[in-house]
């Protein structure tokens, strides 16, 4: 598979403590081709920050243990790279946008110093090339005056500015892969949409693979080409995007998509999960997802449902999907 | 009155579930019992000591060694009995020490909730005084004012009331301010409940924490300085305490006869009612904030790891184990 | 670090020095109509001609003969040219003078605790939080505790008790001679660091493991942070994140303390001082009070805290210097 950026087999992450042992992420499998977004949507605590973190090897252990069979980045498969190894990585191939850039910017530092960075670390620049750098990384993501924004403090900053500060950050090298991690849950909704349409396009004109991850099926809807679908530690679901909104199979993706509000449509009423994700440290027998289905039946809380692959390329996990089409059968492995 | 018996049956309840609480922490368990240990030595010093220190008739041969007769020997300069004045000394100690502690944590309580509930003028005062008393150097300010007003230990206890209530008014205050915008309290302003009640309702339970943290932690750090007063020979003249007699050791000259059990038992009588103290406010601190235990021992839990433990638990995730189980079903 | 934040800094420190002083003038004046008896309280021999006698020469001689308020505007006048006042020892010293006298001697003893505490306890604490949960961090815990729970002086006894009486390895008195012959020669040198040895120690026991275990939990508290896993995530080495990133924030609540500490310099060895015979600044207060000497006292006590008013000035505008979000909304 020559066009996959990353490719990830059977990913495990734990976090043993004195109770017992927190199973965040249980053996998921999941591609990037070569300048596509990809996008795992699922509720908090399912695990998807984790697994970024996981692609990029930034879990310390302690408290993480992590197991993958494979973590092909373009080739080259960084599952037995050591830190220093992944040192030469990070920032230059695979970068990374955090949830909340007031906390994910060092608060003593002006912003234009901690992009510098990036530029010394990778690009081979001395100080004011690397200067010079940022002020055009920053005009990029569309920071007004980005000469002397960049000599000012994260807190002067509004929070889309930050953002974008973070956006300029992570392509600053022109990495390979950039992973955005719920990149605009901390923000208002109008500057929600201007945040993405600066992402998406940065993605669209520089070619660059980005994995998005979300709890908003709503952000995914319009950058987003794959869509996968994680439930407590597990991928339950996977699809293109419009076969995902057109035809949910997975009742949880169903509950996920009723919870978008919908100006159309006002006889539908709001359809909700019932109860949250189960605590990672005590998930129940079966489908983890069987205590909250309304389709659920007595295999589904005895056997956890295999991952089966369709006809179509779609996955789904699960022994009663919803809304198959006809011509979708399960592919025999 | 029924309202007040009620309040107290309250609080009683609390601090017992506080006790049971501490009761069932390793640490705070060691914390616990020393304290009751000198409690006990409090209360009951007349019956336990052998002599009464007091009593100038009891005394004896000037300078002994420890014997069976006198368990830490005698003194020096005037032949009182070491373990007796060891037990007494714990009075002065624990009485200071937890009626500051509690007087501190109603005085720094009220001005705390004062500033950051009230705000505005208060706060702007409070804040005034305290930044004043936080630049005149206790020790002294102490030294000048028993000079002035003498030396009782009533006096004592009223100058580190009045002038060390100033850190837990800091964080009081902070955190007040958040719970100040708490909607519970939004809500309670909204219906029409009057500042005092929501300052006594809403906001000091809110603090009560806190409180009774702080009223450990000072209390150890009162005793402390107690001590340290009574060793310059500037607290109660008539009373018998851990730090005069450290003094009368150094000045009696335990040090040059060699004498180091003189030394000693006060000191260690000092430790174990400080460390007792802050042992339990420590560990109502781990209560509290739990996170704060947790990733402090998971460093301990990653050294004794069962191996074989950890590789079933990947083993039980993987997909093939579960493709195995479900083709069998299907 | 705006100007307008220093000046308002320094206003602030000039309002809080006017209350101090203000108040210094009115403590040894409470509870007495007359601050002649305050400083000459009525003997039991006495007569009362002869008491009168004796307070009107000490009302002349300190000026009591005016009204309260002229009293505090001379007050206000004499100290803007520092004169403290005059000290009732015999010869009638200025308390300046006196302060000048034992002032170096306190600094010697104090400032060199203070760099002793910060360079083995910021150096212990990284150590500590560096090899988080390893026996080097427990070690610290568990001397953290013990040390906290023991009174510094109790720790000099100790150690003047042991070192110094059965080892003989430090003088456990100092003589008072030190200070009086001392004329910057070698020999005068190698007398006072002798002499200075045990006391030093007995201090910095408990700072250098009260500046560690601080310096481990800001340093492990910053290591959480999440700009901490921005850093990293932008491919910088483990040394990179530490010195660019963890150290600076992890520094700021050390700034704090170190301020405290200064501000503290003067005052904070009252009784090691006295336990040593060392005659410093705290020695110089313990004299005046059990002598009465209020002017010595309170000029005493008006030094160690403009000192100390200064020295959280600095700190203060060292630590808007440090973290650019002070100047913005106030610290507290």
């Amino acid at each position: 598979m020559k066009d996959l950026m990353l490719k990830v087999r059977n990913l495990k992450v734990i976090f043993p403590n004195q109770m017992g042992v927190l199973k965040a992420v249980e053996g998921i499998d999941f591609d990037i081709p070569k300048g596509k977004c990809v996008a795992i949507v699922g509720e908090s605590g399912c695990g998807k920050s984790v697994t970024s973190l996981a692609v990029m090897k930034l879990l310390n252990s302690p408290p993480a243990m992590v197991r993958v069979d494979e973590l092909v980045l373009d080739g080259a498969d960084l599952k037995d790279y050591t830190d220093q190894m992944m040192q030469e990585v990070r920032g230059k191939q695979i970068s990374m946008i955090f949830q909340d850039a007031m906390t994910a910017l060092n608060p003593v530092m002006t912003i234009g110093k901690q992009i510098d960075e990036v530029f010394i670390r990778h690009g081979k620049m001395d100080k004011g090339e690397a200067r010079i750098a940022t002020i055009k990384a920053l005009e990029l993501v569309g920071v007004p005056e980005p000469k002397s924004r960049a000599n000012q403090f994260p807190h002067q900053l509004s929070g889309g500015m930050r953002q974008r500060v973070l956006i300029a950050m992570a392509f600053a090298c022109m990495p390979k892969l950039i992973i955005a991690d719920e990149p605009t849950t901390a923000l208002d909704v109008t500057i929600q949409a201007q945040v993405l349409d600066v992402l998406s396009d940065m993605q669209k004109k520089h070619e660059v693979s980005l994995l998005l991850i979300t709890h908003d099926l709503s952000v995914v809807a319009n950058m987003a080409d794959t869509i996968y679908v994680m439930y407590s530690g597990k991928i339950v679901e996977k699809a293109k995007v419009r076969e995902l909104f057109l035809h949910p199979h997975h009742p949880y993706t169903i509950g996920l998509l009723g919870s978008i509000p919908k100006l159309s449509d006002e006889v539908h009423k709001f359809v909700q999960i019932p109860d949250a994700v189960p605590h990672p440290m005590f998930k129940p027998t079966g489908c983890y997802f069987h205590p909250r289905c309304s389709h659920s039946t007595l295999k589904c809380s005895q056997v956890m449902p295999p991952l089966k692959t369709l006809l179509n390329g779609r996955e789904i996990r699960c022994f009663h999907p919803q809304n198959v089409v006809d011509f979708e059968e399960v592919a025999h492995e | 009155m029924k309202s007040f018996m009620n309040g107290l049956k309250e609080m009683l309840s609390g601090i017992w579930g506080f006790i049971r609480k501490l009761w069932r922490h390793p640490k705070g368990r060691i914390g616990l019992i020393i304290v009751i240990l000198l409690v006990v030595c409090a209360l009951f010093a007349p019956w336990i000591a052998p002599y009464d220190p007091y009593d100038v008739t009891q005394r004896a041969q000037k300078g002994l060694s420890p014997s069976f007769q006198h368990l830490l020997g005698t003194t020096i300069t005037t032949g009182q009995d070491i373990f007796s004045m060891l037990i007494y000394g714990t009075r002065v100690s624990l009485t200071i020490g937890v009626v500051t502690g509690v007087s501190l944590a109603f005085l720094g309580a009220l001005m705390g909730i004062c500033a950051g509930y009230i705000g505005g003028f208060a706060d702007t005062l409070i804040m005034r005084i305290v930044d004043v008393l936080l630049v005149i150097p206790t020790l002294p300010l102490t030294i000048v004012l028993t000079n002035l007003f003498g030396r009782s230990y009533l006096m004592i206890i009223l100058i580190f009331t009045l002038f060390g209530w100033t850190g837990l008014a800091r964080v009081i205050r902070s955190l007040v301010l958040v719970l100040k915008n708490a909607n519970y309290v939004k809500a309670a302003e909204l219906a029409g409940a009057s500042r005092w009640h929501i300052m006594m309702k809403h906001i000091l339970p809110g603090t009560s924490h806190l409180l009774i943290m702080s009223t450990a932690l000072t209390s150890a750090g009162i005793m402390v300085a107690e001590a340290g007063l009574s060793f310059l020979g500037l607290g109660d003249p008539t009373a018998i305490s851990w730090g005069k007699m450290l003094a009368e050791a150094q000045s009696g000259g335990a040090l040059l006869f060699g004498h180091w059990w003189w030394i000693i038992a006060p000191g260690i009588g000092i430790f174990l009612a400080v460390f007792s103290f802050m042992r339990i406010g420590l560990v109502m601190e781990e209560v509290f904030n739990p996170k704060m235990k947790q990733s402090s021992n998971i460093y301990k839990l990653f050294k004794n790891l069962n191996n074989t433990y950890i590789e079933e638990v990947f083993s039980s995730m993987s997909e093939a184990q579960i493709l195995g189980v479900g083709g069998e079903q299907s | 670090m705006q100007k307008g934040y220093v000046f308002k800094r320094i206003l602030y420190a000039i309002f809080i020095f006017f209350i101090v002083m203000t108040l210094n003038f009115f403590i040894p004046r409470i509870g007495v109509t007359d601050p002649a008896e305050r400083y000459y309280p009525p003997q039991g021999n006495m007569s009362e001609i002869e008491y009168d006698i004796i307070k009107q020469v000490t009302r002349e001689q300190y000026g009591f003969d005016v009204s309260t308020f002229q009293q505090y505007l001379n007050y206000v006048e004499k100290l803007s040219r520092f004169d403290l006042g005059t000290s009732f020892k015999s010869g009638s010293p200025k308390v300046s003078d006196l302060i000048a006298q034992r002032l170096p001697w306190t600094l010697v003893l104090s400032v060199t605790n203070l760099i002793i505490c910060l360079s083995i306890g910021i150096s212990l604490g990284s150590i500590a939080a560096w090899k988080r949960g390893r026996w080097q961090d427990t070690a610290l815990l568990n001397a953290s505790t013990i040390s906290t729970a023991l009174p510094g002086f109790f720790i000099a006894l100790i150690l003047s008790f042991y070192l110094g009486f059965e080892l003989e390895l430090f003088p456990a008195y100092t003589n008072p001679n030190m200070i009086s012959q001392f004329d910057w020669s070698f020999e005068a040198i190698k007398v006072v660091i002798a002499n200075a040895a045990l006391p030093i120690i007995s201090m910095s026991i408990g700072g250098i493991i009260s500046y560690a275990q601080g310096t481990r939990n800001s340093v492990i508290a910053v290591t959480n942070e999440d700009f901490i896993l921005t850093a990293r995530s932008k491919g910088l080495s483990q040394r990179q994140v530490l010195y660019k990133h963890t150290l600076r924030n992890a520094m700021l609540p050390i700034v704090t303390s170190i301020g405290m500490s200064i501000s503290g310099l003067i005052g904070g060895a009252v009784i090691i001082e006295q336990i040593f015979n060392w005659n410093g600044m705290g020695t110089l207060f313990l004299e005046a009070n059990s002598t009465n000497d209020y002017p010595l006292m309170m000029g005493v006590m008006l030094f160690m805290s403009s000192f100390a008013i200064v020295a959280n000035l600095v700190t203060e505008l060292c630590y808007s210097l440090l973290d650019p979000r002070v100047t913005v909304g106030e610290r507290r």
